[in-house]
């Protein structure tokens, strides 16, 4: 049960694994702050040229489904590049949907079963780069290596495969164990589809670690120098449109601030910075020559996470009052407020999939009398210090995030003053984000925290953070992330039905009701969805966005000079 | 002298045996090498992992397999990357070792060029303005002063002259889009340069100054003067060959601790050298590398302090003797 969406539990801003793209609602800003304006750039570009990318991260490694693949920036800049999927995620309307793919002959026929199975026919001109067909026996070879391999980044969906069969090359019917509502993330998101006929047999990380030299997308790696940068040129074998650039450089910037002024100069002609502090000053304070787009709408949610199993939280009264002392619109406004981003996060839904949530935790605004009301029923009372206690004992909790993500630390400083008059104590104590996610989280070692969930994939199953089966314990040797230890009567149920049923009505009623337990009790409180950020030259022309799943260098073969 | 040169070798060896045995174990203390493992959702890997690596093992037995492994080749494999050790801290290093000559050279030449004319001048105007300006020196921050130098030799001529390109790169040691080239790669390593250098330059000014006032009022230097030595050879001949002394000295130690000590400077300047590497692994507690690392650098404190020994003592016969 460990997860069963393709979404991840990641703190942005720590060295890997950071910031997972966004966009929706865009906006987009020449020079100084953010203004509201279209994102795709109608100015015709030329054939050929280079442009250099900064990227804020080297990716540990470049075998995709392992562990060290972990780095969202190796994905958006090789992996979505030269890796071909089943879907793509698109915009649709106001929403990013999943879309299949140029490998791809038609939509995948699903058969509810029992068993459920999926069809995929594949299209026959999809080929790799040495012109193999893309069949299904790459397919195949795909889900066997998650599902059966060892070290794997992520099996979601995988370890619901009872079998694969492949019929023919165009055909690969998959037959699923149990009924699987989130089968649009197999071959999709953070794995694809890999060649079977080059690595079928033989040592995939041994082939793949430090690049490859195949490609099913229009991209294909030219070099990876370790340290210094990626370079993509166009792959000749690609069977859709070729890219419009001769070549992209993905120079590994690791300052933030020299990475700006580096940009400035020219010598970076797009940035893709996390949004912190520091990147929101000098966004603020304005770039010539340069296009800002600002993308509201993400797949990042960052979130106030209570430790549900300490004492003290425990009572769900108490966590109704923290979440009335605290005024997250104020917190979104100081942290956010540049970027045009000002309202708090009403749902653990992210923007991307806010489809699926409600508002139900809009009820929670700042209430010091609602506070004082629910404290006293529950038997508190102030103390000397302005505190509430209880039999002796005072309302003082401690909050933990990344040490030196400035962002998060600005946010426990206002959260320690915004709880203090409220009557709560808050005692900041940071650590590294080894420590924070492979220690103290898992050992549930915490009273409050700050982390943010990160959705890759537009599905909407929440059991992997909220299904008391996968609160870190001896009996999942502590690999489950439900770190907040949420345990809530019901709520299993219903996240249960989101990841099973194939029925969209009934997964979308289930998807509200759960959010609406989630704000009934309390049990964490959303902030903010982070937003992203997309600086590039006037130079460089075309349909330039951000897509919240796959990044801002999704459509990179249609970038260009301008002409 | 080779006699000399042995005795300190040998010295050195049960040195970096016991301070090796305490860098494994303050590591292992310290960091949990399955630690990256604990956020991977298959359990049952950290028991094999263990096992695997011996991790149940005690504390002697594991520092005897990794010095097995150390000292045959075999560096581990990197929790963060999966790929070999070895060839990440050798590509580190020879990208540290290229930023760390270059700065040295001009270090030691700017150094000696302040030094002596501050000392040859000494309480002048210039020799004010030089002490005051190694102490800015001292107090400049590195990380501070390296963006300070990219607004001020780079970003801003580039924009008053309205060039495509700022005459000084930051970003790297070469350009992406071009061949390489020597004048390519000086004008990526200027500015990295003088960020390493300028506490550097600070401190070892001072300490020639000081040894050639010590030189330039000792006997053999009036003696020489008294004999019509031209005020030059005085200088060069006399003075600064006595005063290299306890500037070899230094150099030695700054170096060997400028090795591991260029975090910030490879930082701000994107540059793949062994600060880069220390930090990335230290972030994901990566301690196949970050052990291996801390050997390579405490060796290399050890070896050019012996090296300083020896050059002192061809400088200086009566510390051979000693």
């Amino acid at each position: 049960m460990a997860g069963l969406a393709a979404s991840a539990l990641v703190l942005a801003g720590c060295s890997s694994n950071s910031t997972t793209s966004t966009s929706s609602s865009s906006a987009s800003a020449d020079s100084s702050a953010a203004e509201s304006a279209a994102p795709a750039d109608a100015m015709g570009v030329q054939q050929g040229g280079t442009v250099v990318i900064g990227a804020e991260q080297e990716p540990d490694c470049m075998d995709w489904i392992a562990s060290c693949a972990g780095s969202i920036w190796g994905s958006y800049m090789a992996q979505v590049t030269t890796v071909p999927v089943v879907f793509n995620v698109r915009k649709s309307g106001d929403d990013w949907v999943p879309e299949i793919s140029g490998i791809m002959a038609s939509e995948p026929v699903v058969s509810a079963g029992p068993p459920q199975t999926v069809t995929y026919k594949l299209n026959p001109d999809a080929v790799w780069s040495d012109g193999t067909p893309i069949t299904s026996a790459d397919l195949k070879y795909t889900a066997l290596a998650i599902r059966d391999g060892e070290d794997i980044l992520d099996k979601t969906g995988y370890t619901e495969i009872a079998d694969i069969a492949t019929p023919d090359p165009q055909t690969a019917i998959v037959t699923f164990a149990k009924e699987f509502a989130g089968w649009k993330v197999l071959f999709s998101g953070s794995s694809g589809v890999l060649p079977s006929h080059l690595l079928e047999g033989k040592d995939r990380p041994a082939l793949m670690n430090d690049g490859y030299s195949w490609s099913g997308g229009p991209w294909i790696i030219d070099s990876w120098k370790k340290g210094e940068s990626i370079t993509l040129v166009p792959n000749s074998g690609y069977w859709g449109d070729k890219p419009k650039l001769d070549k992209v450089v993905f120079q590994f910037t690791a300052d933030t601030a020299a990475a700006f002024q580096a940009f400035k100069s020219g010598q970076l002609d797009a940035i893709y910075p996390t949004p912190q502090l520091d990147a929101i000053d000098q966004i603020k304070a304005g770039i010539p020559g340069a296009k800002v787009q600002v993308e509201a709408v993400s797949g990042n949610l960052e979130a106030l996470w209570m430790n549900n199993a300490k004492p003290l939280l425990k009572s769900t009264a108490v966590r109704q009052a923290l979440s009335y002392s605290i005024d997250r619109a104020a917190i979104v406004e100081r942290l956010y407020g540049p970027l045009d981003v000002k309202s708090p996060a009403q749902s653990f839904y992210p923007p991307i999939l806010s489809a699926f949530g409600g508002q139900d935790f809009s009820t929670y605004g700042l209430d010091l009398a609602k506070v004082e009301q629910i404290m006293t029923a529950d038997g508190w009372a102030k103390d000397a210090d302005g505190l509430w206690a209880k039999a002796g004992t005072p309302a003082t909790l401690t909050i933990t995030t990344i040490a030196g993500n400035k962002r998060r630390e600005l946010m426990e400083q206002v959260l320690q003053q915004q709880l203090k008059t409220a009557g709560f104590g808050l005692t900041i104590k940071n650590s590294s984000a080894p420590d924070l996610f492979g220690t103290i989280l898992p050992d549930g070692d915490f009273d409050l925290g700050i982390w943010t969930l990160v959705t890759t994939f537009p599905d909407p199953s929440l059991s992997f953070a909220f299904d008391s089966g996968n609160i870190p314990s001896e009996a999942n040797e502590f690999s489950g992330l439900n770190y907040s230890r949420t345990d809530v009567p019901g709520l299993n149920e219903l996240l249960g039905t989101v990841d099973r049923t194939t029925d969209a009505a009934l997964r979308l009623s289930a998807t509200k009701e759960g959010d609406k337990l989630l704000a009934d009790s309390a049990t964490s409180l959303p902030i903010a969805a982070v937003p992203n950020v997309l600086l590039i030259l006037d130079k460089i022309g075309g349909p330039t966005s951000i897509n919240p799943s796959e990044g801002p260098f999704w459509n990179l073969q249609e970038w260009g000079l301008v002409g | 002298m080779l006699r000399f040169a042995s005795r300190r070798l040998l010295y050195s060896l049960p040195v970096l045996l016991v301070g090796s045995f305490l860098l494994f174990w303050a590591v292992r203390t310290v960091f949990d090498p399955l630690l990256k493992l604990r956020q991977v959702r298959d359990p049952g890997l950290i028991a094999r992992e263990t096992e695997r690596l011996g991790l149940d093992q005690g504390i002697f037995i594991q520092y005897w397999r990794w010095l097995s492994g150390f000292l045959t080749g075999d560096w581990g494999v990197s929790s963060r990357t999966s790929g070999s050790v070895r060839p990440m801290i050798g590509s580190a290093l020879t990208v540290t070792l290229e930023l760390l000559v270059w700065g040295l050279i001009f270090a030691t030449l700017a150094a000696v060029l302040i030094g002596v004319w501050s000392a040859v001048r000494q309480y002048s105007v210039s020799d004010q303005v030089m002490t005051g300006a190694s102490y800015l020196g001292l107090a400049l921050p590195a990380f501070w002063f390296g963006l300070v130098l990219i607004q001020v030799l780079a970003v801003w001529p580039q924009q008053a002259l309205g060039w495509d390109k700022p005459l000084f790169f930051f970003v790297g040691l070469s350009s992406p889009t071009e061949d390489p080239s020597l004048v390519d790669t000086a004008r990526h390593m200027v500015l990295p340069v003088l960020t390493l250098t300028v506490g550097l330059v600070a401190v070892w000014s001072r300490f020639v100054r000081t040894s050639m006032l010590d030189a330039l009022t000792s006997d053999y230097v009036r003696t020489a003067r008294a004999k019509g030595v031209p005020q030059r050879q005085v200088i060069i001949r006399h003075a600064l060959r006595n005063a290299w002394g306890p500037l070899i000295t230094v150099v030695a130690i700054d170096s060997a601790l400028l090795i591991g000590g260029l975090l910030v400077t490879e930082q701000i300047f994107s540059i793949p050298g062994m600060g880069r590497l220390f930090l990335d692994s230290l972030l994901s507690g990566d301690v196949f590398v970050l052990l291996p690392w801390m050997i390579i650098t405490g060796v290399a404190v050890i070896v050019l302090n012996l090296a300083a020994d020896i050059a002192y003592g061809l400088l200086d016969p009566r510390v051979r003797v000693a």
